[in-house]
C-alpha cells in the first residue's frame, strides 16, 4: 500500500496545528482600571476641634460641599479643621484624624472610602449620654441610607435617611433608641456615596466622663480581634482596677457561644467567666472583666459559634480627668501606608506570630525601617517626628491598633487601611448582556 | 351516396373540412364510407392544404371547395353550407374535422339518439383518443368562469362507459357534430369570429339561448386527434396571431364568455379572466414556457384593445335570444369542482413523484400459481413486536428518547446561547428583514440576513409562530440529523445495524450536542442538511455530468445554508480552489480545454450562485469578513484548535475535552485505507484543517466588542459526516477481512475504533441527559429588561451587568431599546461608539463625571443595573452626579440620566435643549421655533426630515450624530429613506425567482409531447 497520501494529509492536519497554534493568540480576557478613590474625614461638630494627620504637603483636598471638582493641596502634614467634612485625594496613604473637647475628651479614627456597610459598636442612648451618629453623603447624588439599632432590647425599628448630595446628616445617638443603654449601630447605604462616623459623650450629672470616636467595622465575623486595648493598672489610692466592658451582638438570628481570649506580654489567657458565653441573638451583650496583668496595653480575641461584632470600652485617665476609649475590632493586617504626622501613637500589634516590617517616613522626608517581631502581643511607638508608616512586610493573622493619649484624652483606631486601591474591571460591549 | 329518406326520416349531408389532415384523412373518409348509416351527401372544404390532403380527397371521390388558407372553421362550414341545395325538413349538417373518424354506428347511432327529441338541434358522439382509443376525450363540452375549457373529466380517463348515456349538455365538439341545418342557419352559423376552437361551445350556448336543446348521445363514437389543439399542426386561420393555438385558445373562450353572458356579470368574469391568466402566465413561467406565458396575457389583451368586437358579438346574440343568458348556468361548472380537480391534479403530480409507478410488468401469470403452495409454506410466526428488533426503530426510539431527556429543560419559548429571544410572530421577523434602519444599539443600516426571512417563511407551517417553531426545530433535531445521516449512510452499506448506529453516532457527535445547547441555529440546520448535500453532490467529482437544472436546485439548498452561516461559502470556496487547482494540472495532462472549463463553470456556479441570492448580506462581508466566520445570533465563544482538532466544537455547554469522540481516530484510521472511506476520510481531514485553522482565529462582531474564538461548528459537521461515512464503509466488509486474515495492525485498530466508539456513545448520551440538559439555551427565562422600562417607546438605557461564572466574572454593557434582544438583531448590531464606551468606563472606575452628560448627548435616557452586581460600582455611580435613582429592586437599580435625553432633541436659539416625541423610526412632530434638530441615532445620508415638503439641510455633530437646521416652526416629518434596501431585496428576489424557476421541472410545449404521451 502507498502510504505517501495518506501521510500528506497527516501532515496537513501537523501543518494545520502549527499555523492555528501561531494564531491562537491569548485573548486577554479582561483590562482594568486602577485608582485610589477619594477618602473622607468627618466633620468639625461644634465644641470640638480636629487636626488630621497627612502623609503629604500636596495631598489634594476638597470640601464636602463644594460641587466643583477642584482640589487644592493642604500645604502642611496636620490640618485643622473647623467645620466642614473633607475629601483627600490621598493616593494610597490612609489619613487619621484627631477630634478633641478640649480638657474632656479626645479620639481617633481613619478617613476612608466609601463603605457599603459599617457597625459601630459604642454609645449609649440614656439620658445622660450626648452621642452623635455623623453620615457623610461625599457623593454628587443624593443618598439614602438604612440604619439598624439593635440594643440591649433588641433590634429597634429601622430607620431609613435622606442624605443630600454632597452633605452630612448629624443624628443624635439618644434618639436612636431612647432609654436603652447598649447601642451597636449599623449603617447600610442603599444608594450613595456614604461614610458614617460615630462620637459617644458620656457623663454623669453635669460631670463629663470623657469621650470617643467609635470607630467602624464592616461586616460581623466569626472571629474578632481587637488589637489594642488600654490598661493603666491600678492607681495608687484607688480600690480597683479600672474595668473593661466587652460589649458583644450577634446581628443573625441564631444565638451564639463567645469565648474571649486575652492576649497580652503576660501571656494568653480566658478570663474568668468569658469562656462559652452564650448570648442572644440580636442583643447586645456585655461583659464586664478586669485583668490582673501588667502590660500597658493587650489584646482580645473573640470566637464564636455565629458572626459578632464586638468593642471593648476601656476607662482611662488623663491628667486630672477621665476618659474613655472604644477599642474596636481590626481586620488581618496588610501593607499600606497611614498619616500619622504629629499623634505618635503606640501601635500594638496581636497575633500567635508577629513579624511585621516597617518603614517610617518622617517630617523631615528622611526614613527609617523597623522590624517588629513577637508572640501573641507587640507594641511598637511611632516616632515623634514621623509623618507616615508603611507596613512593607506582614506575616499571616496579625492585626493591629493604635493607641494615642493627648491632653485632651485618650483615643483608638485600629491600623486598617482607609485609601484602597480600587482596581476596576473596564466594560466591554456586548449585546449578549441583553439576552437571559 | 344514395338517399336513405326509406331508413329514416333524416336527411344527413357531412360536412369535412380538412387542412394538412393527410395523416388523418384516410382513415376519417373510411370511417365515413363505411357507416352503417349512410350519409346523404359528403361534402368537403380544404383550407389551403400544402400537403396530400386535396389528393386524398379528389381520390376518394370527394367533392371539395378550396378555400384560402386562413379561412376559418365556422367559415369553411358555412361555405359548404351555402353551396348545398336548398334546406329541407329535417336535414342535418353532420360536421366532420380531418382528425376525426367516427365508428361506423355513429351516425345511426346520433340519430336515433334524436328521433324523439325533436328540440334537440345539435348532437355529439363521445370523442375518444386516436391513439389511446380507451382514453376518452369528451362526452359534451363547457366553459368554465375563467375561460377553461370543462370537460368534466379527469386527465387520461380510461373509459368504462361510466359516462354513457343521452345527456344534454351546453354543447358537443364540432368533431362529429350533428347540427340541424334550419338551426344552423337561423343562428348565422358558427360565430366566423371564432375561426378555430370554443366555436363549438359559442354555438351551443347561442342554440340554448335560442330554446333549443344539445345534447350528447354517447352510444356514437368518434376518435380525434385534436391535431390543432395538440400542435400536430400549424394553425394558420385568420386571427391566429403567431399561429399560436394556445392563444387562439384563450382569446377565443374569453370571447365566448364575454359575448354571451349576461351583461351584470361581465365585470366579475374581466376580473376573473384577466386573474387567471395572469396565474397561468406565472404558471407557465415557472415551466420555463415563456411563449405560453405570453399567450395568456396576450389572449386576454387582443381582446381588451378591441371592445368592439364584444360589443357587435353581444348585439348578434342579443337578437337571437329567446331565453336568458343563464339558461345554461346549469352546465358552467361550479367553482369548487375546478378547485377539486386541480387539486387532484396537484395531489397526483406529488404522489407521482414521490411514489413513481412500478413499471415493471410481473411476468408470473396467475396460472402458473402453486395453489398447494400455501400448505408447504411455513406460517409466519412473527410477532408484532418484532419489528422493535429492527435497527431502524431501535435507533429511532432511542434518538428521540435521548432528545426528549436532553431537552428536558427546552419545552416552551427558548433563549440562551447564542439564540436570542423569538418574536412571537412572523410579521416581526418580517419587519426586521425588510426595515432599512435597525433600532438596535445607537441602530444600524447593516443588512438582515436571509436566515431571518427563511425562518419566518418557515413558521408559516407554525401558524406564524416563531417561538414554536423554534421550539420544535431544537427538539427534533437531532431525529433529523439521524434520519438524513442514515439516507445518506445507506446508500454506502446495505448493513442497517452498521448505518443506524452510525447515524445514531451523527447525531450525538460532539458537534451536535454542542450546536442544540448552545443555540448555534445554523450548525444544527447544517447538521440536519449536510447528508443531503453531500447526497445530492456524491458525484460531484463529475460535476461537468451535472445538468444546470441540478445546478440550480442544488444552489437553492445551498443559498439556504449561506444565508444561515457564510462560513459555509468559505468551506464551499475552499473546496472549489483545490478542485479547480487539481483539474488545472489534469487538464495540463489531458489538454481537454472544454471539459475543465465547463466543470470550471459549473463548480463556480455552485459556489457563487447561492453567495449572490444571499445579496446585499453576503456583499457586505467584503467590508466586514468577520462575518464569514459568524452564526446567526450572539456570538459564543469556541474552545480553538484542540477542541476542533477532536471533533468538538468546544466553548461553554460542549462536551469536556476528556469525552474524545473517535472522529479524529476513524478519519486517521480510513485514510490507511484501501476501499473508498479513503477518499471520504480525505474530504474530511480537508475539512478538518479549516476547521483547525479557523478555530483558532478570534472576532469581534455581532454587538460584541471583545475578542471571541470562532465557532467552527459548520466545519465540523463536515468533518464529522466524513468521519462517520468513512468509519462506515471501513466497517461494512470488515468483519470479513479480519475473519479471513491473520492477527495484524487491522485488528488492534478497529478494535481500538469501536471501543473508543462504543465509549464516546455510552458517556456522551449519558452526559448529554444529564448535564448536558442544564444547558445555555433553556425554556421561558426570566427577561433581562424589567417590564417598566420597556413601557416608554424606543427610550435608550445603558444596560451595565456582571456575567460569567462565579470565579470569572466580567463587566459587560450595551444600549437597549427598552426591551432584550430578539432573533435577529445580533445579526445587525453595530460597534459601540467610543463616546459611550468611555462614558460606560466612567461609570465603573467612578471617573465617570461626564458620563451623565455623554449620555444626555446620545439621547440615553436610563441606566439600568442588572443585578446581582457589585454594590461598591452601584454606590460609584450614586455619587457620579447626574443620575438620579428611579428605583432599586431585586431586578436592579434604575438611574435616570437627569438631563434632557430623547431620541429627537431641539436645541434653540437660546441654546436649551428640548426633548421632542419620536417614533421607532420615522416620527412626526412639531418643532417650536428655529433651530437645530439632533437625532440621537447613528449617522446615516438616509436621514431625511422633511419640513413643508423641503428637506432641511442635514449635518454631523461633534458627537457624530445627525443634525438638521430647522428655519422655522413648524410640522417636521423624520424618515429614514430606505430605497436602497427595498432595490436590494428587489434585486434579491429577482435572483431567487430566476434560479428557482431553472431549478423546477421544465414543462413541455404541446408539440413536444410524444403521440403516445397524448393517447
Amino acid at each position: 500500500m502507498n502510504f505517501s497520501r495518506p501521510l500528506r494529509f497527516i501532515a496537513f492536519v501537523a501543518g494545520a496545528i502549527t499555523i492555528a497554534s501561531a494564531l491562537n493568540v491569548a485573548v486577554s480576557k479582561k483590562s482594568y482600571s486602577e485608582n485610589y478613590p477619594a477618602v473622607v474625614c468627618p466633620p468639625t461638630l461644634p465644641g470640638l476641634s480636629s487636626q488630621i494627620s497627612l502623609s503629604s504637603k500636596k495631598t489634594q483636598f476638597q470640601r464636602l460641599q463644594n460641587r466643583s471638582a477642584k482640589t487644592d493641596s493642604v500645604k502642611v502634614l496636620r490640618l485643622p479643621v473647623m467645620k466642614d467634612s473633607l475629601l483627600f485625594d490621598a493616593q494610597g496613604s490612609t489619613p487619621v484624624v484627631w477630634q478633641s473637647k478640649t480638657g474632656n475628651w479626645a479620639g481617633g479614627a481613619i478617613c476612608s472610602g466609601p463603605a457599603s456597610s459599617q457597625w459601630f459598636v459604642g454609645a449609649s442612648a440614656d439620658i445622660t449620654t450626648k452621642g452623635r451618629l455623623i453620615i457623610v453623603n461625599s457623593g454628587l447624588s443624593d443618598a439614602v441610607v438604612d440604619v439598624n439599632v439593635f440594643t440591649e432590647n433588641g433590634k429597634q425599628p429601622l430607620r431609613t435617611l435622606n442624605v443630600s448630595s454632597k452633605n452630612y446628616l448629624v443624628i443624635p445617638v439618644d434618639s436612636l433608641a431612647p432609654g436603652d443603654k447598649t447601642l451597636t449601630v449599623n449603617v447600610v447605604p442603599r444608594s450613595g456615596r456614604i461614610n458614617s462616623f460615630m462620637i459617644d459623650e458620656q457623663g454623669k450629672g453635669l460631670r463629663a466622663l470623657g469621650g470617643d470616636l467609635v470607630n467602624p467595622t464592616t461586616s460581623p465575623s466569626r472571629t474578632v480581634v481587637i488589637p489594642a486595648i488600654p490598661n493603666q493598672g491600678k492607681k495608687p489610692g484607688q480600690g480597683a482596677a479600672p474595668a473593661h466592658v466587652l460589649r458583644v451582638l450577634t446581628p443573625g438570628d441564631v444565638d451564639a457561644s463567645v469565648t474571649v481570649e486575652l492576649l497580652s506580654a503576660d501571656g494568653v489567657f480566658i478570663p474568668v467567666g468569658l469562656n462559652s458565653r452564650s448570648i442572644s441573638a440580636g442583643l447586645v451583650t456585655e461583659f464586664t472583666f478586669s485583668p490582673k496583668i501588667s502590660s500597658s496595653a493587650f489584646a482580645v480575641k473573640i470566637t464564636s459559634t455565629e458572626p459578632v461584632v464586638a468593642a471593648v470600652e476601656s476607662s482611662v485617665a488623663i491628667g486630672g480627668g477621665k476618659d474613655f476609649t472604644w477599642s474596636t475590632a481590626a481586620p488581618e493586617l496588610s501593607e499600606f501606608t497611614m498619616a500619622v504626622t504629629g499623634l505618635t501613637p503606640l501601635i500594638v500589634f496581636a497575633g500567635s506570630e508577629i513579624n511585621v516590617a516597617v518603614e517610617v517616613t518622617l517630617v523631615n522626608g528622611k526614613s527609617i525601617r523597623k522590624a517588629i517581631k513577637g508572640t501573641d502581643v507587640a507594641t511598637w511607638r511611632v516616632p515623634a517626628a514621623a509623618r507616615s508608616f508603611t507596613i512593607t512586610k506582614v506575616g499571616k493573622q496579625t492585626y493591629a491598633g493604635a493607641l494615642v493619649s493627648s491632653v485632651n484624652g485618650y483615643g483608638y483606631f485600629p491600623i486598617a487601611p482607609g485609601s484602597v486601591l480600587t482596581r476596576v474591571e473596564i466594560p466591554d460591549s456586548n449585546i449578549r448582556i441583553l439576552n437571559p | 351516396m344514395a338517399s336513405q329518406a326509406a331508413v329514416d326520416k333524416h336527411r344527413v349531408t357531412a360536412v369535412l373540412v380538412s387542412h394538412n389532415g393527410a395523416v388523418w384523412l384516410p382513415e376519417v373518409v373510411a370511417a365515413l364510407t363505411s357507416q352503417t348509416r349512410p350519409i346523404d351527401l359528403i361534402t368537403a372544404v380544404d383550407t389551403g392544404s400544402q400537403d396530400s390532403s386535396t389528393k386524398l380527397l379528389k381520390s376518394a371521390r370527394i367533392p371539395f371547395i378550396s378555400a384560402d388558407v386562413e379561412t376559418g372553421f365556422g367559415q369553411a362550414i358555412s361555405l359548404a353550407v351555402n353551396k348545398l341545395p336548398k334546406s329541407v325538413d329535417h336535414e342535418w349538417i353532420w360536421l366532420i374535422h380531418d382528425d376525426c373518424a367516427p365508428a361506423p354506428t355513429a351516425l345511426a347511432e346520433l340519430l336515433a339518439a334524436i328521433d324523439d327529441r325533436p328540440q334537440v338541434v345539435m348532437v355529439g358522439p363521445k370523442l375518444l383518443g386516436w391513439h389511446d382509443r380507451t382514453h376518452l376525450l369528451e362526452a359534451g363540452v363547457s366553459i368554465a368562469g375563467n375561460g377553461a375549457r370543462w370537460t368534466g373529466l379527469e386527465p387520461l380517463e380510461y373509459d368504462q362507459g361510466q359516462h354513457d348515456g343521452n345527456h344534454d349538455v351546453l354543447a358537443v365538439s364540432t368533431a362529429g357534430a350533428l347540427i340541424r341545418r334550419d338551426v344552423f342557419e337561423e343562428l348565422g352559423g358558427l360565430d366566423p369570429n371564432l375561426t378555430l376552437f370554443r366555436d363549438d361551445v359559442d354555438f351551443g350556448w347561442r342554440a340554448r339561448a335560442a330554446g333549443h336543446s344539445v345534447m350528447v348521445a354517447t352510444g356514437a363514437v368518434a376518435f380525434h386527434a385534436q391535431a390543432s389543439a395538440n400542435e400536430r399542426r400549424t394553425v394558420e386561420v385568420d386571427g391566429a396571431f403567431l399561429h399560436r393555438p394556445l392563444l387562439l385558445d384563450r382569446r377565443n373562450a374569453a370571447f365566448v364568455l364575454l359575448s354571451n353572458s349576461s351583461w351584470w356579470i361581465l365585470p366579475w368574469l374581466v376580473i376573473q379572466l384577466l386573474g387567471t391568466a395572469i396565474a397561468r402566465a406565472i404558471g407557465y413561467l415557472i415551466a420555463k414556457l415563456p411563449g405560453y406565458a405570453a399567450d395568456e396575457i396576450l389572449a386576454v389583451g387582443s381582446l381588451v384593445v378591441r371592445p368592439g368586437l364584444i360589443i357587435a358579438a353581444r348585439k348578434v346574440r342579443k337578437k337571437q335570444r329567446f331565453v336568458s343568458a343563464r339558461v345554461i348556468a346549469e352546465f358552467i361548472p361550479p367553482r369548487w369542482s375546478q378547485i377539486r380537480l386541480a387539486s387532484e391534479g396537484v395531489v397526483d403530480a406529488i404522489r407521482a413523484k414521490l411514489f413513481p409507478e412500478n413499471n415493471q410488468v410481473s411476468t408470473t401469470s396467475v396460472l402458473d400459481a402453486n395453489e398447494d403452495e400455501d400448505l408447504l409454506t411455513p406460517v409466519n410466526t412473527n410477532h408484532w413486536f418484532g419489528i422493535f428488533k429492527r435497527p431502524e426503530v431501535i435507533g429511532f426510539i432511542l434518538i428521540s428518547l435521548i432528545s426528549l431527556l436532553n431537552s428536558r429543560n427546552r419545552f416552551g419559548a427558548l433563549v440562551g446561547g447564542a439564540l436570542p429571544i423569538s418574536p412571537a410572530g412572523a410579521t416581526d421577523l418580517w419587519r426586521t428583514y425588510f426595515e432599512s434602519w435597525h433600532q438596535v444599539g445607537m441602530g444600524s443600516t447593516v443588512a438582515t440576513p436571509t436566515w431571518v426571512a427563511i425562518t419566518a417563511t418557515a413558521s408559516l407551517f407554525f401558524l406564524g409562530k416563531v417561538q414554536f417553531l423554534i421550539t420544535t426545530f431544537f427538539l427534533v433535531a437531532p431525529v433529523l440529523m439521524m434520519f438524513t445521516a442514515s439516507k445518506l449512510l445507506k446508500r454506502l452499506t446495505e448493513n442497517t445495524w452498521i448505518s443506524i448506529p452510525a447515524a445514531l453516532l451523527y447525531a450525538v457527535s460532539p458537534v451536535a450536542i454542542a450546536a442544540v445547547s448552545t443555540g448555534h441555529i445554523a450548525t444544527v440546520l447544517f447538521m440536519v442538511l449536510a447528508p443531503v448535500v453531500a447526497l445530492l453532490l456524491s458525484d460531484v467529482e463529475k460535476i461537468e455530468s451535472f445538468t444546470w437544472r441540478k445546478i440550480a436546485g442544488v444552489s437553492l439548498l445551498l443559498a439556504v445554508l449561506y444565508g444561515f452561516s457564510l462560513m459555509i461559502f468559505v468551506i464551499g470556496l475552499a473546496a472549489g480552489l483545490i478542485s479547480t487547482l487539481s483539474d488545472y494540472e489534469k487538464h495540463a495532462q489531458e489538454a481537454n480545454a472544454p471539459l475543465y472549463s465547463l466543470r470550471l463553470q459549473k463548480r463556480a456556479a455552485l459556489i457563487f450562485v447561492p453567495f449572490v441570492m444571499n445579496v446585499p448580506y453576503s456583499l457586505e462581508t467584503i467590508k466586514n469578513p468577520t462575518r464569514l466566520l459568524v452564526e446567526p445570533g450572539l456570538l459564543i465563544s469556541g474552545g480553538g484548535p484542540i477542541h476542533a482538532l477532536l471533533g468538538n466544537p468546544g466553548g461553554a455547554n460542549s462536551l469536556p475535552i476528556w469525552l474524545v469522540s473517535p472522529i479524529l481516530l476513524a478519519l486517521i484510521v480510513s485514510l490507511f485505507s484501501s476501499t473508498h472511506a479513503r477518499r471520504i476520510a480525505e474530504y474530511g481531514v480537508g475539512a478538518l484543517v479549516i476547521a483547525v485553522v479557523i478555530s483558532a482565529l478570534s472576532i469581534s462582531t455581532h454587538g460584541n466588542e471583545a475578542s471571541s474564538k470562532v465557532w467552527s461548528g459548520p466545519v465540523l459537521v463536515l468533518v464529522t459526516l466524513a468521519a462517520v461515512a468513512a468509519g462506515t464503509v471501513l466497517l461494512d466488509r470488515l468483519r470479513e477481512t479480519l475473519v479471513l486474515s491473520h492477527i495484524h495492525y487491522r485488528h488492534i485498530l478497529s478494535a481500538l475504533l469501536l471501543f473508543t466508539t462504543f465509549a464516546y456513545s455510552v458517556l456522551a448520551i449519558g452526559w448529554s441527559v444529564t448535564k448536558g440538559a442544564d444547558s445555555l439555551v433553556q425554556a421561558n427565562r426570566a427577561t433581562v429588561m424589567p417590564a417598566f422600562l420597556s413601557v416608554e417607546k424606543d427610550v435608550k438605557i445603558l444596560v451595565l451587568r456582571e456575567v460569567g461564572s462565579e470565579n470569572e466574572k466580567k463587566i459587560q454593557y450595551y444600549l437597549s431599546r427598552g426591551k432584550d434582544i430578539s432573533l435577529g438583531e445580533p445579526d445587525v448590531a453595530p460597534a459601540q461608539t467610543v463616546a459611550i464606551a468611555d462614558a460606560a468606563r466612567g461609570l465603573i472606575d467612578g471617573s465617570g463625571v461626564t458620563s451623565s452628560s455623554t449620555l444626555s448627548d446620545f439621547g440615553v435616557k436610563y441606566l439600568y443595573v442588572k443585578a446581582p452586581f457589585k454594590r461598591e460600582i452601584i454606590r460609584s455611580i450614586d455619587g457620579l452626579g447626574g443620575f438620579s435613582r428611579t428605583s432599586a429592586t431585586s431586578l436592579g437599580v434604575v438611574w435616570k440620566v437627569t438631563a434632557p435625553a430623547s431620541r429627537l432633541m431641539f436645541v434653540g436659539a437660546d441654546g436649551v435643549r428640548k426633548e421632542l416625541e419620536a417614533g421607532e423610526v420615522g416620527a412626526r412632530t412639531y418643532v417650536p421655533s428655529a433651530g437645530t434638530l439632533i437625532l440621537t441615532e447613528t449617522y446615516n445620508r438616509s436621514w431625511q426630515v422633511l419640513e413643508n415638503g423641503y428637506r432641511l439641510d442635514r449635518n454631523k455633530n461633534e458627537q457624530g450624530l445627525p443634525t438638521f437646521t430647522v428655519t422655522e416652526a413648524g410640522e417636521i416629518s423624520l424618515i429614514h429613506d430606505g430605497t436602497i434596501r427595498r432595490a436590494w431585496l428587489s434585486l434579491q428576489l429577482i435572483f431567487f425567482v430566476i434560479v428557482l424557476v431553472m431549478a423546477l421541472p421544465a414543462g413541455r410545449r404541446k408539440s413536444e409531447i410524444s403521440e403516445k404521451e397524448l393517447a
